[in-house]
């Protein structure tokens, strides 16, 4: 399923807001509602306390020692405010004036602690009261009736109408429901814009991707004022053009390179078709024409095979049989093409790895790799030069180096000479022996009988090709 | 014709000089670069065949040691390198025209002819002398309506001066332009051509086409 980040962001952000607006209007409504019912229930608290030290017991009974009268909250009509005080027996000995003979609810807590009610009362508007417990004042003259009478607790409930105090507290239920309702929308419209901005930048990376082809693969995101989060996006994003771009590059190269290796030795058989062509001759001419273009066709073949080796070598399809190979023997063996050539022009060449010297390794493969060396050093030695082939033998490998004399190469061509069609000279006169794929075979080959394949110029002109290789043919060696 | 061909690919480079010489011109060739431009540095040829991947002095740099040298031989680039810039580089260095390889040999045929021409400053591919036609792409010659039969060597000389025609060529122009360079043949084979060249195409009922001026060489059609 696609998630849609922006709407991720928005949805945590606004739930987060609106969860975030109910918490605090309920805090803010129920801290608000205590403190209100606190103030009214104090009040009649303190009411109540007053009247039960009015309440005097004397010989005659017990009688209320205020008056009412001169209290206006008893007297109001429109914000009433009652008493009733009872014996335990449920006897009323007082009651407000405005009550008549309605009652209000019987109940108590302690003087100090009275217990408070909601009723509906009158005009059905709700009332609270406070119903307490307490003992009468004995008359200070009159210490007998303390004598004759056992203490008798009374109950005394007063009640104040509560409708404004509900209707201010439903006022303000509703303002905050208002007000959080206002907020969220406000804060989807603020979100969305604060979502929608802040993923621009996102949104330009990708609009600059989406413009970039194959063609245009050295363009590179320029988003500027890109935030600090997505600023790393953007330059790895931009190293991998660069990567993407090298390969391609590579690859161009490469096919540019085959085309073109390929494309004077077609010119050759066409050049000499054609002119043989172009008049009736005798039999020796057909002859020396068709032999050019086998020629030809012959080094054609080398160019593809050695590309076809490439390939494979690349794309993992050769396998390797291990068996145990006599280097110094294999190297006299891959010599013996290239010595009469070497023989004419002076060239000395000398076999020094001692002949107990094995590896376990691939024999056919490891004959192309020193075959194409040997070739190479006597093809660009000098003449009268030498070419020798030494070994050094470690715990777990062996080097096997083939020098040359004469080498006209500088340090920073010997550093090219394995890449794929890199050639010391620009000319192709060679073409399909020495097109530039030799080390370029040579380095994969090793690379896939788990060894490395290097190169080195030294003092004098001597190139130095080293081949490392396992003496486990099992094993590779870390380049 | 006077051509050279510098080009490193062996059966390449033996297929062209065969083919150019059996067209009739005197093709000089090398495989290496310094020596290409040795010969081209020391002898004026009509046209240049030049591959720009050479051992030891690439094309490119041939050409601009020419140019630099006011060296005026027109210059076909042949080379497998086919890129627009390649192309560019090729032609902005002085270039007159640029094949890719591989090529049909006709076409390498028809671009050397249309250089010679724009050598001469001829752009009719036929030439008309009085009543004399030489047909420079098929290289056939009429004199009225008959045809004449020439071989490659009359034939060449026969164009060099048409091409030249109204203007006195020395008999060292013509061996310069019809002579290969290690050709060992005397400056007097010229006469000798000359005379042939003579027989086959004057007529006793008409006036001369090729007229000696003494001491100096030939002259073709009305002086200029």
């Amino acid at each position: 399923m696609m998630r849609s980040l922006r709407t991720r962001l928005l949805a945590g952000i606004i739930g987060g807001m609106i969860l975030l607006l109910i918490a605090f209007s309920l805090l803010i409504y129920f801290v608000i509602r205590s403190a209100l019912v606190n103030q009214f229930d104090t009040a009649l608290t303190s009411v109540a306390h007053v009247l039960a030290a009015s309440v005097e017991k004397n010989p005659n009974g017990i009688d209320l020692e205020i008056d009412i009268q001169q209290m206006p909250e008893f007297t109001n009509p429109h914000r009433p405010m009652n008493y009733q005080v009872w014996k335990l027996d449920g006897e009323v000995i007082s009651r407000s004036p405005l009550l008549g003979t309605n009652n209000l609810p019987r109940f108590h807590g302690s003087l100090n602690k009275p217990l408070y009610k909601v009723f509906t009362g009158p005009k059905n508007h709700l009332y609270r009261a406070a119903g307490t417990m307490f003992l009468p004042t004995i008359e200070a003259d009159k210490p007998e009736v303390a004598e004759q009478t056992a203490e008798q607790p009374l109950i005394l409930v007063v009640s104040h109408d509560a409708h404004e105090l509900y209707e201010q507290l439903n006022l303000l239920k509703w303002l905050l429901f208002t007000a959080s309702c206002v907020n969220a929308g406000l804060a989807l419209i603020i979100g969305g814009y604060v979502v929608r901005s802040g993923l621009r930048p996102l949104n330009t990376i990708a609009a600059e991707i989406a413009a970039i082809r194959i063609e245009n693969l050295t363009t590179r995101i320029g988003a500027r004022d890109v935030p600090m989060e997505v600023a790393p996006i953007k330059e790895r994003l931009n190293e991998l053009l660069s990567r993407l771009q090298a390969s391609f590059d590579r690859e161009r190269q490469f096919n540019a390179d085959v085309a073109h290796e390929l494309r004077t030795p077609l010119a050759g058989i066409r050049s000499t078709i054609e002119v043989t062509l172009a008049r009736s001759r005798d039999a020796t001419e057909y002859q020396t024409a068709l032999s050019g273009c086998l020629g030809i066709a012959k080094d054609m073949e080398s160019v593809v095979n050695n590309l076809l080796m490439l390939a494979r070598l690349e794309a993992q399809q050769i396998s390797f049989k291990t068996e145990s190979v006599q280097l110094s023997e294999l190297i006299d063996f891959c010599w013996r093409c290239f010595s009469k050539k070497a023989d004419k022009r002076g060239i000395i060449f000398e076999n020094q790895i001692p002949s107990e010297l094995t590896c376990q390794s691939d024999p056919e493969h490891l004959s192309m790799v020193f075959s194409n060396l040997l070739d190479n050093a006597a093809e660009y030695s000098n003449d009268k030069g030498q070419i020798r082939a030494t070994a050094n033998r470690s715990d777990d490998s062996v080097d096997i180096l083939i020098s040359n004399t004469g080498c006209k190469l500088t340090a920073e061509q010997v550093s090219k000479v394995s890449d794929c069609f890199w050639r010391g000279d620009s000319s192709r006169s060679d073409a399909g022996i020495h097109c530039g794929l030799g080390l370029a075979l040579v380095q994969r080959i090793v690379k896939a009988l788990g060894g490395t394949f290097s190169t080195e110029l030294n003092e004098g002109g001597i190139f130095i090709t080293k081949v490392t290789l396992p003496t486990d043919g099992q094993k590779t060696i870390a380049a | 014709m006077r051509l050279l061909v510098v080009e490193d690919y062996r059966p390449l480079q033996q297929s062209l000089v065969k083919g150019l010489r059996e067209s009739g011109f005197a093709v000089d060739s090398t495989r290496d670069g310094r020596e290409g431009l040795w010969y081209a540095m020391s002898n004026e040829y009509d046209v240049i065949i030049l591959d720009l991947m050479l051992p030891g002095v690439d094309g490119l740099e041939i050409l601009r040691k020419m140019r630099a040298q006011g060296k005026k031989s027109h210059v076909l680039i042949l080379t497998a390198k086919d890129t627009v810039h390649d192309r560019v580089a090729g032609l902005d260095l002085g270039a007159d025209d640029y094949l890719v390889k591989p090529f049909a040999f006709e076409e390498l045929m028809a671009r050397v002819r249309a250089l010679l021409r724009r050598s001469y400053r001829e752009k009719n591919p036929s030439i008309k002398i009085k009543d004399l036609r030489i047909d420079l792409t098929t290289q056939r010659v009429w004199r009225g309506r008959e045809e004449i039969q020439l071989t490659p060597r009359e034939y060449v000389i026969l164009e060099y001066l048409a091409v030249r025609a109204g203007q006195m060529v020395s008999r060292s122009d013509i061996w310069e332009h019809v002579y290969e360079f290690n050709s060992t043949a005397s400056s007097n084979v010229v006469d000798v051509y000359i005379g042939y060249l003579r027989k086959k195409i004057e007529r006793p009922d008409k006036p001369a086409l090729i007229q000696t001026v003494r001491g100096r060489g030939y002259l073709m059609g009305e002086k200029q």
